[in-house]
């Protein structure tokens, strides 16, 4: 399997979680791994549905599907300069946005059960606590 | 109370998109059945496509699960998709509840 793109925004500027879905979807965009109508679709789900992305307090894993414009396995992390609010009645405010895109319904399977795990062990505040894109990027390619 | 059901469990997770959070959900739920010793299939799926589907357990995010009601006679909600151990409490405590688990 290719590996996955990944990437992060440290310190990202966002006014609301729409802002910072697009946050987190900025640079999978910029690498050509999702297509620019991506985050609208992430966004477009979570108001027909909810702030189903709002996965634990603080964190939100952005997505959307396949056919929603992923065009390679992706995933990026954005750590926000001041937290928003999701919606969610448990885990709000977010600081940080996971997103990942998958062109298929398989690809990202071993790269979920692997953030699932690190997610577990920790990874969120490793990422929270990078001084810098690098740093952060460092931290997120070992999940894989 | 009802028997066990003498076959492997069935348990679907659901989420809004049926990739990610159900996915998460999926596994820690396999985790979970696991070290309750449970025999269980563990299916994700998103919303949409759970409405037409049945289990003995439905376990989703707390905005879906009034949807679930008529998919699984347990429907158990999650807040916190990182806490495997609060998720072995729930399925545990529901299990006894049922008599599945003694």
């Amino acid at each position: 399997m290719s590996k996955p793109v990944v990437d992060a925004v440290v310190g990202a500027v966002a006014t609301d979680w729409r802002g910072a879905v697009h946050a987190a979807c900025a640079p999978l965009v910029t690498a050509g791994a999702v297509e620019a109508r991506y985050p609208d679709r992430c966004i477009g789900i979570a108001e027909e549905h909810g702030p189903y992305m709002v996965l634990a307090p603080g964190i939100a894993l952005a997505h959307a599907r396949p056919e929603d414009g992923a065009v390679r396995l992706c995933l990026s992390a954005a750590v926000l300069s001041r937290p928003v609010e999701f919606g969610h009645d448990q885990n709000d405010p977010v600081d940080l946005v996971l997103a990942f895109g998958s062109p298929d319904d398989a690809s990202h399977l071993e790269l979920l059960q692997s953030l699932a795990e690190h997610l577990v062990d920790g990874i969120a505040d490793e990422l929270r606590l990078a001084p810098n894109r690098a740093a952060a990027v460092q931290v997120l390619q070992r999940v894989r | 109370m009802s028997p066990a059901p003498n076959r492997p469990l069935t348990v679907l997770t659901v989420c809004g998109v049926g990739m990610g959070s159900s996915l998460i959900l999926k596994m820690n739920a396999e985790k979970a059945l696991k070290s309750l010793g449970v025999d269980a299939s563990v299916e994700h799926t998103d919303v949409s496509s759970a409405r037409g589907m049945k289990a003995d357990v439905a376990i989703a995010q707390g905005l879906h699960t009034d949807e679930l009601g008529s998919v699984a006679p347990v429907v158990l909600s999650i807040s916190n998709f990182m806490d495997v151990d609060g998720l072995r409490r729930q399925l545990d405590e529901a299990l006894r509840a049922q008599g599945w688990l003694e």
